[in-house]
């Protein structure tokens, strides 16, 4: 997506798709943000990042003008009909997912020779960038935890003993977290977007790490420390299904985010900004901003993977200390004694929902037009037809991308004042514990947008 | 996190605890009686104590409480004035600035 250019506009993105070329260049950072703004702009850009922020300022004021407890505990405990999902349908779905994974894994460690080099007529990328980054990721907080069924690797790791060893404590989601970043910089600094086998290897490793997980501590890899899984799981607290002992049940969208008790610390608090930062940080790396920061720090000697991992680890402690410094403000606005952390770990959740409008904004265009690309590599790897199909979005389908993220920065402004409400006796007091967390997402937006709208290009470097 | 299920737990499962509390001594504290909240205003102490615990709540703190909704209640309603202020301000505030610099 990085090279596609400045703001790149759906439309854009569509144009460029129509092309073999273009698709590759689609694919290409599928991870950012870039992608998701309107081509151009008819007012100058710190009056809409500013827009962008006050919308958020003002949905905060807007939901605080709801001060019915019994209102927001009936939205918030509201549930629908059971939807049992026979053992069928759980076995169809680990197919599924074991499936696309050998296709995807025999295609990418076989391009060149038996299956085509070019990303877009390789189903390795087009199974991981459309079908899962797209499609079931996207799946997890529009539907459900969809990842838990169809994760192959959990599949695999189902038929192989494990030692049961208790997981330590201590790492908590600390590799989660790490998980995450990581694969966020792998993606950026190595041409893992448009290398069928250097995705595959990467995909490969992921797997023998998943089951190696599994092998040590059992269930409790994938419950905790498991990146995909843990970001599958995440997601799932603001999708409108929620598995329960027998099948799904409706809800709210975000009602699941609302149950702050899983956020037990530092560990969990760390791991949701992580997944909100590594749509930033892969945004960020492509504006022109980080070339002049680049250039200059490699220009002292600096490596410039040093300087990338710099980056991640600096961009990501502003995000973290932005957070950290909002439970400490919301202890004194709201003339509470909870601990900063035990405010911040309580206003944690309510950034998935912005990060699932990000991933949305970002992807959804991209998914849409490859969908029948994947479909049709995906039954033929070995002999892709030589015009893959592609979808046809309408222009008007750029305006999705600012509706998803500013929808998201909503869902997470209600799911915040739920939790407020729940938390605190005095409504009020329950308003002013958010001003802390309200600035915070403000502060969020305002970035992502700045992000979409600044002009954009390849990383530098890499 | 290691369960199989998401299951659904009621509202309020997230309770505070004792532990996710930090007092200073310099400053007035008010306990609840039936449970080891402390907080740092005599409202939101009395507000609790009508809403966690409405069963066990003698007179006093039941007249406390009704107090102390009535005081909420005032407090809300000045709040919103503010907000709708605010509001009204960041709306005109957008509208000339889009007429100025806008299109």
């Amino acid at each position: 997506m990085a090279r596609l250019g400045r703001g790149v506009a759906v439309a854009a993105l569509v144009a460029g798709a129509a092309t073999p070329a273009g698709v590759g260049r689609v694919l290409a950072h599928s991870g950012g943000l870039r992608g998701a703004a309107p081509e151009s702009l008819s007012v100058p850009v710190w009056l809409f990042l500013a827009t962008g922020g006050g919308v958020i300022g003002a949905s905060f004021l807007l939901a605080s003008f709801v001060t019915d407890r019994a209102f927001v505990d009936r939205l918030d405990a509201w549930r629908g009909p059971r939807l049992p999902l026979g053992r069928l349908a759980n076995a169809a779905g680990r197919l599924f997912g074991v499936a696309a994974l050998a296709v995807a894994l025999v295609s990418g460690l076989l391009a060149g020779s038996v299956t085509p080099l070019a990303p877009e007529r390789n189903a390795a990328t087009l199974i991981v960038w459309v079908g899962w980054w797209g499609v079931v990721v996207a799946s997890t907080y529009l539907v459900g935890d969809t990842w838990r069924t169809v994760d192959p690797f959990r599949t695999v790791a189902s038929v192989v003993p494990t030692l049961d060893r208790d997981y330590p404590a201590s790492l908590g989601a600390w590799p989660a977290a790490v998980g995450v970043l990581g694969l966020v910089f792998l993606e950026v600094v190595t041409p893992m977007a448009d290398d069928p086998q250097l995705l595959a290897t990467v995909v490969a490793g992921y797997g023998v790490v998943a089951v190696a997980g599994w092998v040590v501590f059992g269930p409790a890899w994938f419950g905790t420390a498991d990146p995909l899984a843990r970001l599958a799981a995440a997601y799932g607290r603001i999708a409108p299904l929620t598995r329960t002992a027998d099948g799904w049940r409706l809800r709210l969208p975000g009602t699941g985010a609302t149950e702050t008790a899983w956020v037990d610390g530092r560990d969990q608090a760390a791991f949701v900004v992580a997944v909100v930062y590594a749509t930033t940080y892969d945004g960020f790396v492509g504006t022109g901003l980080w070339e002049t920061v680049a250039s200059s720090v490699v220009g002292w000697g600096v490596p410039p993977l040093g300087a990338y991992l710099a980056l991640l680890a600096g961009g990501f402690g502003v995000f973290y200390g932005g957070l950290a410094l909002s439970g400490r403000l919301a202890r004194r606005t709201a003339a509470t004694f909870l601990t900063p952390t035990a405010l911040v770990r309580r206003f944690t959740p309510p950034l998935l929902a912005i990060a699932a409008g990000y991933h949305l904004a970002h992807t959804l265009g991209t998914t849409l037009t490859l969908l029948p690309t994947t479909l049709a590599v995906a039954v033929s790897p070995l002999s892709p037809p030589a015009a893959v199909p592609t979808l046809v979005v309408p222009g008007w389908f750029g305006a999705v991308g600012i509706t998803s993220v500013l929808g998201g920065h909503l869902l997470a402004v209600w799911i915040a004042h739920t939790i407020a409400y729940d938390t605190f006796p005095d409504r009020l007091q329950a308003v002013r514990s958010q001003y802390g967390v309200t600035v915070v997402m403000v502060a969020y937006t305002m970035v992502a947008l700045w992000i979409v709208t600044t002009p954009g290009g390849a990383p530098p470097f890499v | 996190m290691t369960d199989d299920t998401d299951e659904q737990r009621p509202v309020g499962a997230d309770p505070v605890t004792a532990a996710e509390l930090s007092v200073p001594a310099d400053e007035p504290q008010y306990d609840c009686a039936y449970c080891d909240r402390v907080f740092a205003r005599e409202r939101h102490r009395d507000l609790h104590r009508g809403q966690a615990h409405p069963d066990r709540v003698g007179e006093s703190a039941a007249a406390a409480y009704r107090g102390a909704v009535e005081s909420e209640r005032e407090s809300l309603v000045r709040y919103r004035y503010v907000a709708l202020g605010a509001l009204v301000v960041l709306y005109f505030g957008f509208l000339v600035a889009f007429a100025v610099v806008g299109v």
